[in-house]
């Protein structure tokens, strides 16, 4: 190409990316107004909070690992051994990094340095470096931490095992991490590294399904050596200096698109908002598609229009569906691993597995609750919404209840009265999620609590704690016959009456917290008798 | 003397999702000429711009700048080519001066904070220099913007409804702003509502439309866009 036909004046070499991005940090450190001790102060708050996270974390792995059983001495003719349930969450934790790293570029440029950095003519490598040392960073302390719980957690090595698993995971992590951004480079789009990290997280699942029935057996796992660790850190460092060469390739308008995720998920992670964060890690990773218009042919008035909605926003979210049918995994599992048959483990897995498969079904009540002009189109009251939103994940939970009792009817025995428990318990997971999708934001104007997390606003504890509040008390038979092993008439019985209690509640259009309207109320009576 | 042709698009088919935003888009912008892209909302003419500049991969046709197809990952043609959008993305902590400085310094502008005074004088920020972009109005935000894609060197300047936010006396620097661009020998390829600028500045309008596009002249757009419902 010949020089530019306009200059604006003399014009010389350009300068090199590093001065740029220290001209920009210059100039904003100035008027920041920071100083070294306020740096020095955060970094010194930020290894603090690690730490007690972390002693927090380890200990809760090593109270877990203590308190599983030993291996029974013979196989058990079905169901999971612990090396092997470990060997399939590491599978699944690929998926989810190759996932998320779909989803957030992984390397990207958003807002500010997408606009005034990417139309610069300088190495476009060295303004993207030390995005890439962030993102691989915390790649690999992510891994490093989450693999040395795990093997914490369920395999109890030796100090000098588990350190070499810790590593080995670290750098298998940024290995994962690096092959998605040379990945990236090679121009394939974002959608389909994300729904490849989609397709290994669910293919962890079947697999753990198929080891469980097919009565597969580990005894142990390998342990990583040092050698091995040694090749993960050359591997790694050969797709560091590849994918250095490689990120001016990196076509801007995929630097932007991962920046955008990725400054849209930091805000929402900052504002404790877990709906923002998931239509974050949703945007452009839908299949692009010809336009087209869902005829809705089961619409006949309002009411109907309305489900028909939700039905079609659910069967348009891959990610939701595979979310609902990985969710129903886990309590099926926890009853098939012969160390985790405990009533503590099923228990836990139950929850777990409920709270993800009905948060996975309200995608409606959030674009719902994100743009209230939805709701107020048709002509119905707002509780009446409310109602009208549970239908889908009612439906969707019930399919999700009819698998995870029976597997709970085959631990425990008596599979038909478990069944009517869990078919009973299956409004209170819809009550849940759509309570927790029009769950307000957490308001940040009200004083701020200083925590070993930082300072978070007051109540914010009460906001996030709308829809499980409904699913630990209204649940309360299932948890008890858990803990019995028993499904009772009984409980059957006032489950069925929490159930529509839980409906009740979550129909409220109310933001406040229940202890906010009792204390109104008292201050509305005390009002009223002194008039 | 034929001028040297700086963009040429032959049957470029932009759009989303596979589905294109208009018809098949052919033209050809000489140096020291300015293209117009006129037609109602959702025609697809930010879309065409967007495929010029990089932004977006064609799903059809070609469009080449100074002879070689477009690639923004090309050093030299993102030196050769300045864009102005409707990025409202700013650093939070550099003030209006230091974004113009940025973006002129990193072109390889020698004397970079004289042509940034210059420019906040041009565009009306000398008062806002020192402030920061977030507390500027859109009006000035805007002014902000324009006065980055003057601020480095250039052969092709592209634009995306430079008029909005802007009060007429800007519109009016904008004008001649342009019209001194062509003179200088750089290209202008712009996309906008406004008939008087349209037909001020442009050599050329091209309008989009789903089956066929249209060339006119300079003042058969500014008609065109006139009888436009608001």
């Amino acid at each position: 190409m010949s020089a530019p036909a306009v200059l604006p004046g003399e014009v010389g070499t350009v300068p090199a990316a590093r001065s740029i991005r220290r001209f920009t940090a210059a100039a904003g450190r100035t008027r920041a107004g920071a100083s070294l001790g306020d740096l020095l102060g955060d970094v010194y708050y930020a290894v603090v909070s690690f730490a007690i996270a972390g002693g927090v974390a380890a200990g809760a792995a090593q109270a877990m690992r203590m308190s599983l059983p030993v291996a029974p001495q013979a196989a058990a003719p079905t169901g999971l051994s612990l090396p092997l349930l470990a060997a399939v969450v590491l599978l699944a934790g690929v998926g989810v990094l190759v996932s998320l790293a779909g989803r957030l570029g992984p390397v990207g440029a958003g807002g500010a340095e997408a606009a005034w950095w990417l139309g610069l003519p300088v190495d476009r490598r060295g303004l993207l470096r030390p995005a890439v040392r962030r993102v691989t960073a915390v790649a690999a302390v992510a891994g490093a931490v989450g693999v040395a719980l795990l093997e914490a957690a369920l395999l109890g090595q030796p100090a000098g095992v588990s350190v070499r698993w810790a590593v080995t995971g670290g750098l298998g992590a940024v290995v994962v991490l690096l092959v998605a951004a040379l990945v990236q480079s090679a121009g394939v789009a974002r959608r389909r590294v994300a729904l490849a990290g989609d397709l290994v997280l669910a293919g962890s699942g079947a697999l753990a399904v198929g080891f469980a029935a097919a009565g597969t057996h580990f005894r142990t796992l390998p342990d990583p050596t040092w050698a091995v660790a040694g090749v993960a850190a050359l591997v790694a460092a050969t797709l560091v200096w590849l994918v250095d060469r490689r990120l001016d390739a990196i076509p801007a308008r995929s630097l932007r698109e991962g920046g955008s995720v990725a400054g849209q998920a930091m805000g929402a992670v900052v504002s404790l908002d877990s709906r923002e964060l998931g239509r974050a890690l949703g945007v452009g990773t839908s299949a692009p598609t010809r336009p087209w218009r869902s005829r809705l042919r089961l619409a006949r008035g309002p009411v109907s229009a309305l489900v028909a909605a939700d039905v079609a926003v659910l069967r348009r979210s891959a990610r939701h569906v595979v979310q609902l049918l990985l969710s129903a995994l886990a309590p099926v599992l926890a009853t098939a691993v012969p160390q985790l048959e405990g009533v503590a483990w099923v228990l836990l897995a139950v929850l777990v597995g409920g709270l993800a498969a009905s948060s996975a079904t309200a995608e409606g009540a959030r674009f719902g609750e994100m743009a209230p002009v939805i709701d107020r189109l048709l002509p119905l009251s707002a509780k009446d919404v409310r109602r009208l939103r549970m239908a889908v994940p009612a439906a969707a939970m019930l399919a999700w209840s009819l698998v995870v009792f029976a597997a709970l009817g085959r631990w425990a025995g008596a599979p038909g009265d478990w069944l009517v428990l869990g078919i009973a318990g299956t409004p209170v997971w819809a009550a849940a999620a759509v309570r927790a999708a029009y769950r307000p934001s957490p308001d940040w104007n009200k004083p701020l609590v200083s925590t070993p997390v930082g300072a978070l606003p007051s109540g914010v504890a009460g906001v996030i704690a709308r829809g499980p509040d409904l699913v630990l008390l209204c649940l309360l038979p299932v948890w008890i016959a858990i803990l019995l092993q028993a499904a009772s008439p009984v409980l059957v019985v006032v489950q069925a009456a929490l159930s529509a209690i839980a409906v009740l509640v979550a129909s409220s259009t109310s933001t406040d917290s229940w202890f906010d309207r009792l204390s109104k109320q008292m201050d509305a009576a005390e009002k009223d008798r002194r008039r | 003397m034929p001028r040297a042709v700086v963009a040429r698009a032959r049957d470029l088919l932009v759009g989303y999702g596979g589905a294109p935003v208009c018809a098949p888009v052919s033209f050809t912008l000489p140096a020291g000429r300015a293209l117009a892209l006129v037609g109602p909302n959702g025609s697809g003419k930010s879309t065409v711009l967007r495929a010029v500049i990089g932004l977006l991969e064609p799903a059809g046709g070609r469009i080449d700048v100074l002879g070689a197809p477009v690639d923004e990952r090309s050093p030299q043609f993102r030196a050769a080519v300045s864009s102005v959008l409707d990025d409202d993305a700013y650093f939070p902590s550099l003030s209006v001066a230091e974004h113009l400085y940025l973006v002129a310094r990193g072109h390889g502008v020698l004397d970079a904070w004289d042509r940034t005074e210059e420019l906040l004088d041009e565009f009306g920020l000398t008062d806002h220099a020192k402030m920061l972009p977030v507390t500027l109005s859109s009006g000035q935000r805007r002014r902000l913007l324009l006065a980055a894609g003057f601020a480095r060197p250039r052969s092709l300047l592209v634009l995306d409804e430079p008029e909005q936010r802007l009060d007429r006396r800007m519109r009016t620097t904008l004008t001649q702003r342009l019209l001194d661009e062509k003179a200088a020998g750089g290209a202008v390829l712009l996309a906008s509502h406004d008939a008087e600028l349209v037909d001020a500045v442009a050599d050329r309008a091209l309008h989009l439309d789903d089956e066929k596009n249209e060339l006119l002249s300079p003042a058969a757009a500014a008609e065109r866009i006139a009888r436009t419902p608001a």
